[in-house]
């Protein structure tokens, strides 16, 4: 076999996953090759400029925290930022930002052009080589075929894409994109199954032609809340989103031009997800909701465009001019691009190991949309845990793994390889059982480590974070230690504030769990004591982890109780199959998750509470 | 315990009778069975009883004849090959059998096996299974219909209206948190406060039903306690004369203590006489004493057996000071006799303590004394009552969802954030799924899909 060019990991795809993907490969050592149809399409957002969101947020902390690049760059070009959930406990606050789409992408590749080892290289990806059950390279449209001792496959909503506005379909990738149809195939020809799933994007707008007097503004959050460890403070001005909403009127022309939905038509098979539904599937399934919120988003300091959220449609462009008329505000407004729907391959994820690399064939992952997520900040974490896997995986290392128990990541891997998916798949924070523990804020402490472990963070910010780490232990000692007295005079005064009694004396850390104690409370009366500066970011954090650990504790005891044989291990060679009374599907089910241990078993859906008994008396009477 | 073999067992209660019914089962069944049937080529057809010859397949000699029945896997109780042969109830000619199946490679079953292996077999689930373990066990009427209604998931049916309140106040908190950015109404907390409390009201319901279901299932411990010569045998001998279970006596009987199990409208009790309680010096009599203080202590309900033709004395205020801590109720016997006198209480007992005449000679009072008995069944219709929980398991988890669901009550009175008055309701959401299967979080979210606009 000859080859034009040789890497140790070639990723196909510069979307979010593809981007994360490459950038972690070549830090860690790899020779790397970034493929993508357009170079100047690389990173960029084909749906809603923004990252972050409740539990996507803190994905984009848990990537920053490995040592992956998205919270960085969302870092430099947010526009504005907010913390969502601010008035709720800290497990469930993220942080969110709307992105100057354009300076994303251009910030994305620059810090992609300036990482040694990554190889830029325009083109389209026709194929795979494969030899011996073994990925060997990729071969392209024009004819080059590159080696790679792995492949990342990232190619978002590219494979056999196929866009609806109205009556019309046409074949692309993205609005404007080619799809990508005969890789699309060869993946067909490997084997593997394939499903097909549908998403929605809503028109652009020209904010000149809108009359934002009537929207209501929401701001910026006064002080951003940046998603980087590495980032102190967000520095570029921030601006206004606004909100708007339908009205009936709206709804009723819909409704009365819902045959030109090709959702409702019926040209549409794939399934959309069920939490970022079409205007058209809002209207109709919540009939008797008067109003639709939306969010008028602008997609940059140097643009017009304007992002019209929650009014994802296919209906036809000169209908969607009409109906976007009709809403308040906006009676004059110009669409610059229609929304359309758009079709796409994903590969069932069950055919992938834990780190995201294929059954089927050795040296090839998975990550992004063809695992059928939804999402950049899903993709993102994909795309890093794949490329860090096939890095270490040309080095001869071992593979990294996540647990469910410890990250949103090991959580969203975890669901996608034993569950498969029905819809597109999106994070929630109710997906983790653990979702006290997994705070955005300690994704650090939960997380860098094992980035420092494979050599993804470098020492400047394992420094920072040891220093996080420590200054964090610091204060929640100086919290534990310090008590206030009866005597003390700030006594009275916070007995009043509390409306109850602290007895002698009291432990800051037992105050600051009191209904009613606040951060500026104990800020205030930890000024008294400590002479450092204390961070409001780090004292947010060690309250935290107080307020949380008795909860945690006592869930893993429940847990524990509940689900004690989930430590069961299940030999490497145990044969379901052998196990009297297990159901064909049962069989497969298990055969497949490769269960390594009772507890990942029990977790398999579509395991009956019988098969699961059948299972474990087998287990047990070993 | 190896899964392959064939096991053996008698299926019927020992003892004679009329019939008695051996059970194999395992892949060899049928083949072992051929053996004692002398016909290598027998081919039965499922599910259909077939007179067979059984012969010892050594010397020929005739055995009995028997009804054998085939039942072929998968359908069967334990999901292998059963063949049961009903044979003549006679136990010499039935241990036999056995002895002979077992020269023929079958082994002896192990308490609950055929059941462990329908279990294994995926032919029952758990809570089939315990339901057959009280079916067998159970001692009365009232016990059996019980068991019966588990063995039709009758306790899923009962909490899954309680599985669905439960979801209809997670979906609303944990939307709020979750799409905190969409359009959603606002959490009114009074509501949910009325919602927590409905549902732990109706938990505590079903829960509390658990104390007159193990009693149907397990048996009131009824203990008659009193000095010599009062007539506690007479007394004990009455109460057992009307009334026999189903099954005869229990096992730990000893010289010093006789019990019987006995059916008071439908209510299982066990009852105990005891031997006298005389502190003395010779050992015997005392390990007889420490036998009485551990019935005692095991029981639900010590009858104190007076002499009411006498007036007390030392011993019967010894038998006084050792049920102090029990839950007691005086029979004052020998009602029939002259000299028979009401007994008055000292101030210092309590004024609950039921006190009822009786004579066992006579029979006299003995209405009064079963209804006494019957007093810790809260129902008064204690056989046709609804479901009851019989289970220690099953009240263990209700108890675990009650605790669980008043946690989150305090914290949403404390208006604690939604993630944690969350915690709790996760919590009691998989402590009734382990009785009624799980709910997983893909049903949650699809219901907050079907119930909310989301979609930004």
């Amino acid at each position: 076999m000859s080859f034009d060019e040789g890497f140790d990991v070639i990723v196909i795809g510069a979307g979010h996953a593809g981007c994360e993907a490459a950038s972690a490969s070549a830090r860690l050592g790899a020779k790397t090759a970034l493929i993508t149809i357009n170079l100047d399409t690389i990173g960029q957002m084909s749906c809603n400029p923004a990252i972050g969101g409740i539990a996507k947020g803190h994905l984009v902390r848990e990537i920053d925290a490995l040592g992956g690049i998205m919270g960085r760059i969302i870092d430099r070009t947010g526009i504005q930022f907010r913390l969502l959930n601010q008035s709720r406990g800290p497990a469930v606050q993220s942080p969110r930002a709307q992105a100057d789409r354009a300076a994303y992408r251009i910030e994305m590749r620059r810090t992609l052009e300036a990482t040694d080892n990554l190889h830029l290289r325009q083109g389209q990806v026709v194929d795979l080589i494969v030899k011996k059950e073994r990925v060997r390279g990729v071969e392209m449209q024009d004819g080059r075929r590159l080696f790679a001792k792995a492949v990342v496959v990232a190619t978002g909503t590219f494979l056999n894409g196929l866009i609806h506005t109205g009556r019309r379909t046409y074949q692309a990738g993205r609005a404007g994109e080619p799809a990508s149809v005969e890789f699309a195939e060869g993946l067909k020809r490997l084997g593997f199954p394939v499903g097909r799933l549908k998403t929605g994007t809503p028109p652009r707008l020209d904010g000149r032609t809108i009359n934002w007097e009537i929207f209501e503004p929401q701001p910026a959050d006064e002080r951003p809340t940046p998603f980087s460890f590495a980032t102190d403070k967000i520095d570029q001005p921030q601006i206004n989103c606004f909100i708007g909403y339908t009205t009936e009127a709206v709804h009723k022309a819909i409704l009365s031009n819902i045959s030109e939905s090709p959702l409702y038509s019926g040209k549409i098979k794939g399934i959309g997800p069920r939490y970022c539904p079409s205007i058209e599937d809002k209207v109709v399934k919540f009939a008797d909701k008067n109003r639709h919120q939306l969010f008028l988003e602008p997609e940059g300091y140097y643009t017009n465009e304007v992002y019209l959220n929650g009014f994802s449609t296919s209906l036809p462009p000169d209908l969607q001019q009409k109906l976007v008329r009709m809403i308040p505000g906006l009676e004059q407004v110009n669409i610059i691009r229609p929304g359309y729907a758009i079709e796409y391959d994903y590969i069932d994820p069950r055919e992938l190991t834990p780190y995201l690399e294929t059954i089927r064939l050795k040296g090839l992952f998975f990550a992004g949309q063809i695992n059928g997520t939804t999402g950049y900040e899903e993709a993102g974490c994909q795309g890093l845990m794949a490329g860090i896997n096939a890095a270490l995986q040309v080095q001869e290392r071992d593979g990294l793994r996540l647990r469910r128990e410890e990250s949103y990541i090991g959580v969203l891997i975890d669901d996608l390889i034993k569950h498969g998916v029905d819809e597109p798949y999106r994070i929630f924070t109710s997906r983790a059982e653990f979702r006290l523990a997994l705070r955005h804020d300690n994704a650090d402490a939960r997380l860098s480590p094992y980035g420092r472990n494979i050599g993804l963070l470098g020492d400047s910010e394992w420094e920072r974070f040891n220093q996080r780490r420590d200054r964090l232990a610091h204060l929640k000692n100086i919290l534990e230690s310090t008590r206030l007295k009866r005597s003390h005079p700030a006594y009275l005064p916070t007995v009043q504030t509390l409306g109850t009694d602290l007895g002698s004396s009291i432990t800051l850390a037992q105050l600051a769990l009191r209904p009613k104690a606040s951060l500026g409370l104990i800020q205030q009366l930890l000024l008294k004591e400590a002479s450092a500066e204390i961070s409001v970011t780090d004292l947010e954090s060690v309250l935290a982890d107080l307020l949380y650990s008795g909860y945690i504790d006592a869930q893993r005891a429940n847990y524990e109780r509940l689900y004690n044989h989930d430590g069961l291990r299940i030999p490497r060679d145990f044969s379901f199959r052998s196990v009297n009374g297990l159901a064909t599907e049962m069989v497969e089910r298990l055969e497949r998750a490769c269960p390594e241990s009772f507890g990942q078993a029990r977790r398999i859906p579509g395991l009956t509470p019988t098969a699961l008994s059948t299972l474990l008396i087998h287990l047990t009477l070993q | 315990m190896p899964v392959k073999d064939t096991i053996v067992a008698l299926a019927t209660p020992p003892g004679r009778s009329g019939i008695g019914v051996i059970r194999l089962s395992g892949s060899r069944s049928l083949e072992i069975s051929r053996h004692l049937i002398q016909d290598e080529n027998f081919v039965p057809a499922p599910n259909r009883a077939t007179l067979k010859k059984l012969s010892d397949p050594i010397t020929g000699e005739i055995l009995d004849y028997a009804l054998l029945t085939y039942f072929k896997s998968p359908h069967s109780f334990t999901g292998e090959d059963i063949v049961e042969l009903s044979c003549h109830g006679s136990p010499v000619l039935l241990r036999h059998l056995i002895d002979l199946l077992l020269s023929l490679d079958a082994r002896l079953a192990g308490p609950g096996e055929f059941t462990l292996r329908a279990l294994a077999n995926g032919r029952l689930n758990l809570s089939q299974a315990e339901a057959i373990r009280d079916l067998i066990n159970a001692q009365t009427q009232a016990a059996v219909k019980q068991a019966t209604r588990q063995l039709g998931g009758e306790l899923s049916a009962l909490l899954q209206p309680l599985k669905d309140l439960l979801l209809d106040i997670i979906v609303p908190l944990e939307s709020s948190l979750e799409f905190v950015e969409d359009d959603l109404p606002d959490i009114v907390v009074s509501q949910f406060q009325a919602k927590l409390s409905t549902l732990i009201n109706h938990i505590e319901q079903i829960a509390s039903t658990f104390t007159t279901g193990r009693l149907i299932r397990d048996g009131l411990k009824v203990t008659l306690m009193g000095r010599p010569n009062v007539g506690k045998s007479s007394v004990f001998n009455r109460l057992l004369g009307v009334d026999r279970a189903i099954v005869t006596s229990a096992p730990g009987t000893t010289r010093d203590s006789l019990s019987e199990a006995i059916n008071i409208q439908g209510a299982p009790v066990f009852l105990t006489d005891t031997a006298g309680l005389r502190i003395s010096a010779d050992l015997i009599e005392n390990l007889g004493v420490e036998r009485t203080r551990r019935a005692v202590a095991d029981s639900d309900l010590i009858i104190v057996v007076l002499d009411g033709s006498e007036p007390r004395n030392l011993q019967d205020y010894e038998v006084f000071n050792e049920v102090a801590h029990n839950n007691y109720l005086i029979a004052v016997n020998k009602s029939d006799l002259e000299t028979f006198k009401e007994i008055e209480l000292e101030q210092k007992s309590k004024e609950t303590i039921p006190i009822i005449n009786i004579s066992a000679k006579t029979g006299e009072g003995f209405d009064s004394l079963r209804d006494a008995i019957l007093e810790p069944f809260a129902t008064s219709e204690v056989s046709n009552s609804g479901l009851l929980i019989t289970d220690a398991r099953h009240f263990d988890l209700l108890r675990r969802t009650q605790s669980a669901l008043r946690s989150s009550a305090d914290l949403l009175e404390e208006r604690a954030s939604e993630e944690l008055v969350l915690i709790g309701l996760y919590d009691a959401l998989r402590f009734l799924g382990e009785i009624t299967g799980e709910t997983t979080t893909e049903d949650i979210l699809s219901q907050i899909f079907a119930t909310f606009c989301i979609g930004k």
